[in-house]
């Protein structure tokens, strides 16, 4: 029996050495053993949708959507971003390509004729930049549960004025309770009418609240990514998949996957995004600039 | 002719009971005995009374001091008859010919509803289903019930009060059941009922021997016509009832109200009574209005309002008894209230007609735009309504107006998805040839950020900006204040994200004194 083909059943466990009796002494392996059968140590999730081996991406039992990136989607367990659990996205600051990455799963998810929703979007969305990306912009809904900041002085004049026309100015309430923000969530989660869910967190969020969400999120058949702070790396998760991700110049994003259901990955992903620059532009990106020359460095050596 | 008899044997215990909900559960438990009084005297009373001894006719004071903790409220008539009308509509979801029987004593409400159903049957699968139809329909009132058929109306109501009810269907039937009937279950007869037991007459069936002449005499000409209509030889018309065109129902509260959980209590029956009205017309409700009267301040100066009045619009009409009470909660938990409620009324107007929607098993696309409506109005509920915004793309060319954010209206949006569907799934002709043709915009706009400049070059966070492309000059709004002349460019940050950056040209323009701003971000 091949050794590869006993690793341990126990889901977490990273892959054990061979145990040398049990391949070679056929006297041993004649006798009927106690563990499971041989089919069901190679695919666990045979048994269960909740195991799989530590080597290995767990796969049957995850409902997913497709990245609309191949090499992510290689990557994501199930082949795909998961439905009906949380998927954590942690950045250092909005625009570092967040929207460009979500995109083909979101239009998607609108092009089945299914809601998509946006829970407190940092900044004011700009339609033509969404309907670039293949969104049905009037269609989007977007769910402010806390109220807008104003973000300068000195810049008030011309932010109010924008919100006056958005019906928001006057008659806007004062600052919403903290709980309404992650009930409105858990409501549109819960409801299980909604097509994708996009939801960015108030920072130094507790665990329970994420465990209260992602337990909500059993019921929402589709993804739902919440966005956090870079911070929150630190602190556990109850989502079973955790990216991070950061800009790398140019239309490219580097994503590292934190968290899934398989073992970790040491290599960041390099994904090439929709473009917003011409080919001649994204030349004069200086992290290009330099990617290319370690590349040409590479190429050198591999040569000689 | 087959008539169904409502019977409500402790209607007006539970009209009663009704308004204790605003008390809170705790000072309400399900034991709790309870009793009407009418005249200083126990009118009725629940088990749970009944089992500590007290009894109907008992005195006020006896009452009390064989439980001291009972619940003593004022026998109301009128309360009676309010809680009637519900059950009568909710019966008019079944057949258009529903009367109520008038009550056998002068002075109380009438307690007896009575529907011909001969016509419905076909339609709902046979008396069985239909009765357990509309068993579950008045269920939601919480009255218990006695359900009798029999083939005439008069004969149905006696035959409600036997116990237990008796079932007949047809007409011989009816008068085997009728005349072994207890004889004080006839409405005059309950006034002579001594004298007819002295008679050794007790049941109808013994009456049926005697000459009639006689019987007219000694008991008046009314007895003989309420056997003769019981037994159908007499023609017994009924006046069917119609609903009212507006809906208004109150609720005087036993004990005032002081939180608004308590009052939800009270407004949940009244909810209850909307719905059944709603079902006798087959429509659902666009807006309803609770009113709650307040608890008058004998002070000088004192401004506490009458009434509070909250307004509930839908989005989509409903007759979901449990949407409409969530959508009560949290209204009700925004309100503050100014003085203790004592009585609630809710009235509702604004109907629509339409078929009743088909009850699916499966989820289909209905059903989901249904309950993402409800989720929608419950958002705006207790978000407020312009929390719940919709994009919307505006023809400007500058970016800060290129699109805006409203409230997410409570009528439907046109739905693009549908118009997409049709079309097979592709997105919008125009859409496509819109993107290509528009320069890159950033997904993330943000409020003008000055920059500060080195070497000419701008800096973010003290580290210049790389510019990779434009300049695109924007220059628009001279028509109105806000003046836009700017270069945009697309310049990548030290940590290698995009960000959208423009140089206003002119130190004139509203913007500032000109220099390096910070637009937005593509995300």
């Amino acid at each position: 029996m091949d050794a590869s083909a006993l690793p341990s059943v126990s889901a977490r466990l990273p892959r054990r050495p061979p145990v040398e009796p049990l391949a070679s002494d056929p006297a041993v392996a004649s006798v009927p053993q106690d563990g499971p059968p041989a089919a069901v140590r190679r695919a666990p999730e045979t048994l269960h949708p909740a195991l799989w081996l530590g080597h290995q991406l767990g796969r049957a039992g995850v409902q997913t959507v497709a990245s609309g990136f191949a090499a992510l989607d290689a990557e994501l367990p199930g082949g795909g971003w998961p439905r009906r659990v949380l998927s954590e996205l942690l950045l250092p600051h909005p625009g570092v390509g967040e929207i460009r990455l979500l995109a083909p799963a979101l239009v998607g998810a609108q092009r089945a004729g299914r809601q998509v929703m946006l829970f407190d979007p940092p900044a004011a969305l700009s339609a033509g930049a969404l309907a670039a990306l293949g969104f049905g912009v009037e269609e989007l809904l977007v769910v402010q549960t806390r109220a807008r900041r104003v973000d300068g002085p000195k810049l008030a004049s011309l932010t109010a004025s924008r919100e006056d026309r958005a019906g928001l100015g006057a008659a806007r309430r004062p600052v919403l309770p903290g709980s309404d923000s992650l009930w409105a969530l858990e409501q549109a989660l819960k409801s299980g009418h909604v097509g994708a869910v996009v939801a960015w967190l108030p920072p130094r969020l507790r665990v329970e609240r994420l465990r209260r969400l992602q337990l909500a999120a059993h019921g929402h058949d589709g993804p739902a990514f919440v966005m956090r702070e870079a911070a929150a790396v630190a602190r556990p998760t109850a989502s079973p998949l955790r990216l991070s991700l950061h800009a790398a110049g140019g239309d490219r994003l580097l994503l590292r996957i934190l968290k899934r259901r398989g073992p970790p990955l040491e290599t960041p992903l390099e994904l090439e995004l929709p473009s917003v620059l011409s080919g001649a532009a994204r030349r004069r990106s200086p992290i290009d600039r330099e990617r290319r020359r370690f590349l040409h460095v590479a190429t050198f050596v591999d040569i000689a | 002719m087959l008539w169904v008899a409502l019977h409500l044997p402790s209607l007006s215990l539970e009209s009663f009971a009704a308004t204790l909900a605003g008390a809170s559960a705790a000072q309400a438990p399900a034991g709790q005995a309870i009793a009407l009084v009418d005249e200083h005297r126990i009118a009725a009373v629940n088990a749970a009374a009944l089992a500590q001894g007290v009894k109907p006719g008992l005195k006020r004071a006896t009452a009390l001091a064989l439980a001291p903790r009972i619940v003593l409220g004022q026998a109301d008539a009128a309360r009676d008859a309010e809680a009637m009308l519900p059950v009568a509509h909710a019966a008019l979801a079944f057949t258009p010919n529903v009367s109520l029987q008038p009550a056998s004593a002068p002075g109380a409400a009438a307690d007896t509803v009575l529907l011909e159903v001969q016509g419905s049957l076909r339609y709902f699968g046979g008396l069985e289903r239909l009765l357990q139809r509309l068993r579950a329909s008045i269920e939601p009132l919480g009255h218990a019930l006695a359900i009798a058929c029999a083939a005439t109306a008069q004969g149905a109501a006696v035959l409600a009060r036997v116990d237990p009810p008796r079932r007949c269907a047809t007409l011989e039937a009816t008068r085997q059941a009728l005349a072994a009937a207890p004889v004080w279950l006839l409405g005059p007869g309950r006034s002579h009922w001594e004298a007819l037991q002295g008679m050794g007459l007790r049941r109808i069936g013994d009456l049926l021997g005697l000459p009639r002449a006689g019987l007219a005499r000694r008991f008046g000409e009314k007895l003989l016509a309420e056997i003769d209509a019981a037994f159908g030889r007499r023609a017994d018309p009924r006046e069917p009832i119609v609903p009212a065109r507006m809906f208004e129902s109150r609720l005087e509260l036993f004990a005032r109200a002081d939180s608004s959980e308590q009052v939800l209590h009270g407004a949940q029956v009244l909810l209850a009574r909307l719905v059944a009205w709603l079902a006798a017309q087959h429509a659902f409700v666009r807006r309803f209005r609770l009113l709650m009267h307040h608890e008058t301040r004998w002070q000088q100066g004192d401004r506490t309002p009458q009434a509070t009045a909250l307004e509930i619009a839908l989005a989509e009409p409903s007759r979901d008894s449990a949407h409409l009470v969530v959508l009560l909660r949290e209204r009700l938990a925004q309100v503050q209230l100014p003085a203790p409620t004592l009585e609630l009324a809710l009235q509702a107007e604004d109907i629509v007609k339409r078929a009743a929607p088909s009850g699916e098993l499966f989820p289909t696309r209905q059903s989901e735009d249904e309950g993402l409506t409800r989720l929608i109005e419950r958002l705006q509920a207790r978000l407020g309504v312009e929390q719940v915004q919709r994009l919307a793309a505006v023809d400007d060319h500058r970016p800060e107006r290129a699109s805006c954010l409203h409230g997410a209206a409570l009528a439907r949006p046109a739905r693009a998805s549908e118009r997409r569907a049709a079309r097979g799934g592709q997105p919008p002709p125009g859409a496509a040839a819109k993107a290509t043709r528009c320069p890159a915009r950033p997904v993330w706009l943000q409020a003008p950020e000055p920059l500060a400049e080195r070497n000419a070059r701008p800096l973010l966070d003290g580290r210049p900006l790389g510019l990779l492309s434009g300049p695109e000059r924007i220059e628009s709004g001279w028509w109105d204040a806000e003046l836009a002349e700017r270069d945009y460019f697309i310049a990548e940050t030290a940590d290698g994200a995009l960000v959208w950056i423009y140089r206003a040209r002119l130190p004139l323009s509203s913007a500032g004194e000109g220099g390096w701003f910070l637009h937005g971000r593509f995300g």
